[in-house]
């Protein structure tokens, strides 16, 4: 579960990326954050995942306030998501396996454990065959599908996943997206930043469109047309 | 009976445990790879702190082998003193005789005149002075006093001071000063080793430091991703700090060979000086503890550099 409440965030030099912004997302629900470029998106997102903190308001994942999570919560907190960004943000020097296999390793996981669940990962994205190669050989979307099991391999209870379609041609967008819809069935929170509309259309879920940092529309799945 | 199954926690724990064991060894392991992907950059900063550290470790040497010929050469202090020429043998005997009798003499040898010529005659360079003198002999009568074992330096001096009193005495020699100098002079060596080992050392802690930082600098895509994915800074500093502790344990290994190197290449005219003066120098090689602590000493400083530098870095990161 995703909550807030009278969120806004000011940033140094006066620019305000978020404004007075309350929304809840249930927990195993998905939902698509859009607007134009500029609209709050991953500020939105950067907020979740404590990237930033907010200037006002209160926001609370999986029923903890993020206000009291101190400097040394913060790995603990992210512990407890999945990330996925457009740039994939893969190490370049490890193999696909090991990139995967960094959650778990980061949690503490023992080696065994964790071989298995990077397998069933790789697997779920379909790049199991891929897991001794280096990210450098693989496509743009495999290097994201990648991503997207680095993100899912620790079972998180909330996927947050910025513009992961972005560089994407549509038919390998709608196909993360549908992992992504997977990863809701299975019982985990899922929202996704994106501004392609066609896209978003496609996926009938929950849309909350953003503003100049403000909520100026929240669609349900199964309004959007 | 059945064993009961550990609780839930207490696997978790040992779970927790032995997966940060498990990083400990990887950790270990890849920052090495990483040393040895970069031979060049990694034997340069070892080789730098290797030469660091073997600097006050050839001091070190330098001096104990000076104290130990000290303490070789000045095992008895002996006050020398002149009678003036015009005393005869029985006046030294007896003046001798007086000087034994004080307690804070041990000993009391009368050399006479004819000794003196003939320890004077083997010398390099006088045996043609001393034919030259025909049947004179200009030397007088000299005692050398003993002064008791353990006496301090205030009490020889005076003892020094009543033995220059006596009448019949032309001028007294005492050769415990030179070791006193000597004592003080290895007292300023000491002092200047310790504090050149500090600053070496000051001085091996910031190139740690500072390869390590550039270490960090140049992964702080990496560091961002592994923050990103909840690593806590433990985890991330972790392969920077045994990083420091491999360059610190090579400097230091390199420094202790160094040492070695220098021992062995001042072996030769070492034994020859102690040939020299009877085998009673007893020059000695650096403790094979020593050897075996400025590898670990060194360690632990490639440690403290990479944890002060890896904390600034990471905060800055965070």
């Amino acid at each position: 579960m995703i909550r807030f409440d009278q969120v806004s965030k000011r940033y140094e030099g006066g620019h305000e990326a978020l404004s007075q912004l309350s929304f809840e997302v249930a927990a195993g629900e998905m939902a698509f954050v859009t607007g134009h470029s500029g609209a709050g998106k991953s500020t939105l997102l950067k907020l979740i995942a404590l990237i930033e903190r907010p200037s006002h308001g209160q926001i609370v994942v999986e029923g903890q306030s993020l206000a009291k999570v101190g400097r040394g919560g913060i790995p603990k907190l992210r512990r407890r998501l999945g990330m996925v960004f457009q740039d994939h943000r893969l190490l370049m020097d490890r193999t696909v396996f090991a990139n995967v296999e960094l959650p778990l390793t980061i949690g503490g996981i023992a080696p065994a454990e964790r071989s298995r669940r990077v397998r069933a990962a790789l697997e779920k994205v379909g790049l199991l065959a891929y897991e001794r190669q280096l990210p450098d050989s693989l496509s743009t979307g495999e290097q994201q599908r990648v991503g997207i099991a680095r993100a899912i391999v620790a079972r998180p209870a909330v996927l947050i996943a910025d513009e992961p379609t972005g560089n994407l041609d549509p038919q390998l967008a709608v196909e993360i997206m549908g992992l992504f819809a997977e990863f809701q069935d299975i019982g985990t929170t899922v929202l996704v930043a994106s501004h392609d509309l066609p896209l978003i259309k496609r996926m009938h879920k929950r849309v909350v469109v953003l503003d100049h940092g403000r909520l100026v529309a929240d669609i349900p799945g199964e309004e959007v047309l | 009976m059945t064993e009961k199954a550990a609780p839930r926690s207490e696997r978790s724990q040992a779970r927790r445990f032995a997966g940060w064991r498990e990083h400990h060894g990887w950790s270990a392991a890849a920052s090495l790879r990483r040393l040895g992907g970069r031979p060049l950059g990694t034997l340069m900063t070892v080789a730098v702190l290797g030469l660091a550290l073997a600097l006050p470790l050839a001091f070190y040497l330098l001096l104990a082998n000076v104290q130990s010929m000290g303490n070789a050469l000045g095992q008895n202090p002996a006050v020398s003193v002149f009678l003036k020429t015009d005393q005869a043998g029985a006046q030294a005997n007896l003046l001798a005789g007086e000087l034994r009798g004080r307690a804070d003499v041990a000993a009391v040898t009368v050399k006479t005149p004819q000794q003196g010529l003939d320890e004077l005659a083997t010398l390099q360079g006088f045996s043609g002075a001393v034919h030259a003198l025909d049947d004179a002999n200009p030397l007088p009568w000299v005692l050398v006093v003993q002064p008791r074992t353990g006496l301090d330096a205030a009490a020889v001096d005076k003892l020094v001071e009543s033995l220059r009193g006596e009448r019949a005495v032309d001028l007294v020699q005492d050769s415990s000063q030179w070791r006193q100098r000597l004592d003080a002079l290895l007292d300023v060596g000491h002092r200047a080793v310790l504090v050149l080992a500090g600053l070496l050392a000051l001085a091996a802690l910031l190139v740690v430091g500072n390869t390590v930082r550039t270490d960090i600098a140049s992964r702080s895509e990496e560091i961002g991703v592994l923050m990103l994915l909840g690593a806590s800074r433990a985890f991330v500093r972790r392969p920077y700090l045994y990083a420091g502790i491999w360059y610190g344990l090579f400097g230091g290994v390199l420094a202790s060979l160094l040492a070695m190197a220098i021992e062995l290449a001042l072996a030769g005219p070492a034994a020859e000086l102690d040939r020299a003066y009877g085998g009673r120098l007893m020059l000695g090689a650096l403790p094979w503890w020593l050897l075996l602590a400025v590898p670990l000493a060194a360690a632990v400083l490639g440690w403290v550099g990479a944890r002060l530098v890896s904390a600034w870095q990471l905060r800055k990161a965070a």
